[in-house]
């Protein structure tokens, strides 16, 4: 037993591993409007990690474009065959939702002027990106241990130290800092080793829930639509607008199960996006051999209830099918478990992004 | 199977720090709607270009969540608790 517990240990770590070395390969053009010399400067290659954001970029694109750019304040923003690209989804994810076929290197434009600031929200750099990182950071620990007390008592250098652990893609200092906060991993029993359990509340906290509370896993969803008519994945129409693309988030409720030895991924989705996995009998069938049961349950309220987010696609969800769903670059097997995902496939700030394309009828 | 009903959901707004506070606490909102809805109602409200906003007095979320979302992971009591500062309150 001893001997299966370290590979198990062994495969995670190396899982860890290869998530923070993912990178996706970069060719970073340099949008016309912006070019001021002759000849326009060559595009730049670089790594964008996966786990990464664009805005972390700017300084050595800048570098690299700087004598080419007009004078004046740079609002700098990117741009994938039309669509401006939203900061704060981690890179990674980015690539595997809108390159359906999988581009490399991907071709991207970077604008220095005219911020679409009707579609994104302010960027100032790095800063909004480590706030907006360490608010979702804040926002997994909520769902995992019933409040954000672990992330909040943190020290400033530790937070600090903890960002920076994310930038440079260093894993082990990571592990450091964030094996103090205690929030994984998750057990099959539904058990976790949070923070939790050394109650320490303030008034202005809400009241987190008993010590019997089921543990819950931060998921994060993007579903888009394809054509349904499509053959070939990669020849899916780009995605054109970010209305066309729903953001989902649902936590999955762990409870412990008699006789079930794991829950698998098909299972953990067709409970947490009933709209889009258990319409079609064939497609649920052809997703999970261990669902149907109805032991684990969506949190609280939502599966009964649950609406996709755009008119379009609610229109879409009663025809829709699954026809790729990836994490971390990778098509993953329904039938494994859907905690090992978690555990070892999610981000660094503790949420597990999965992006859905499902077929929708032509309107 | 997925309603197709449009819940409403009942957000509880409480002012933080020197915020002004609002004489009307509680709106209904469409689950539906993202955050964002929300936090340029409360800039609207305030006339405040910059205002930060949060749940649960302890992060803010994306402003492409969905309410419903929010309120179904965060909800107490049938409500979203939402606070709201003129500067940053909570790192």
């Amino acid at each position: 037993m001893a001997a299966a517990h370290e590979e198990a240990a062994a495969w995670s770590e190396e899982a860890a591993r290869r998530v923070w070395g993912g990178a996706v390969p970069l060719q970073v053009h340099l949008h016309d409007a912006d070019v001021t010399a002759l000849p326009p400067p060559p595009p730049f290659l670089t790594l964008g990690p996966r786990i990464g954001y664009l805005p972390l970029l700017i300084p050595v694109i800048k570098a690299h474009f700087s004598n080419a750019l007009p004078p004046g304040v740079d609002t700098v923003w990117f741009e994938y065959k039309g669509l401006p690209l939203k900061w704060y989804v981690p890179i990674g994810v980015l690539f595997d939702l809108l390159c359906a076929d999988p581009e490399r290197p991907w071709n991207l434009i970077v604008h220095f002027r005219g911020y679409p600031s009707e579609i994104l929200s302010p960027c100032e750099g790095e800063d909004s990106v480590k706030w907006s990182y360490m608010n979702s950071l804040k926002e997994a620990t909520f769902i995992i241990t019933g409040n954000s007390k672990s992330v909040m008592n943190m020290s400033q250098a530790d937070q600090v130290a903890l960002w920076q652990s994310v930038t440079k893609g260093n894993l082990d200092g990571y592990k450091n800092i964030s094996t103090r906060l205690k929030l994984g991993p998750f057990e099959e029993d539904g058990l976790v080793q949070t923070a939790s359990t050394e109650r320490q509340q303030s008034s202005d906290e809400p009241e987190s829930p008993g010590p019997g509370r089921p543990c819950r896993v931060p998921v994060r969803f993007y579903v888009r639509g394809v054509q349904e008519d499509l053959e070939d994945i990669e020849d899916a129409m780009p995605v054109s607008d970010w209305e066309s693309v729903s953001y989902i988030n649902r936590p999955f409720e762990i409870r412990k199960v008699e006789g079930r030895s794991y829950i698998t991924l098909g299972h953990a989705l067709q409970t947490l996006l009933p709209e889009f996995f258990s319409s079609d009998p064939q497609n649920a069938e052809e997703l999970g051999s261990a669902g149907g049961g109805s032991d684990t349950t969506n949190s609280s309220r939502s599966s009964q209830e649950a609406e996709p987010a755009s008119a379009s696609l609610r229109e879409a969800t009663k025809q829709a099918k699954v026809k790729l769903v990836r994490v971390q670059g990778i098509e993953l097997d329904m039938d494994i478990p859907f905690l090992w995902v978690a555990n070892n496939l999610k981000n660094p700030e503790y949420y597990l992004h999965i992006c859905v394309y499902v077929s929708t009828r032509k309107q | 199977m997925a309603a197709e009903v449009d819940q409403k959901v009942v957000v509880h707004v409480r002012s933080t720090g020197d915020a002004p506070i609002l004489k009307q606490s509680k709106f209904k909102i469409s689950g539906r709607d993202k955050f964002l809805k929300v936090i340029e109602f409360l800039r609207r409200q305030l006339h405040q270009d910059t205002l930060f906003v949060y749940i649960n007095s302890a992060f803010s979320p994306n402003p492409d969540e969905l309410v419903i979302d929010l309120y179904n992971n965060f909800g107490i009591d049938g409500k979203l608790v939402v606070n709201y500062a003129l500067s940053a309150a909570w790192g």
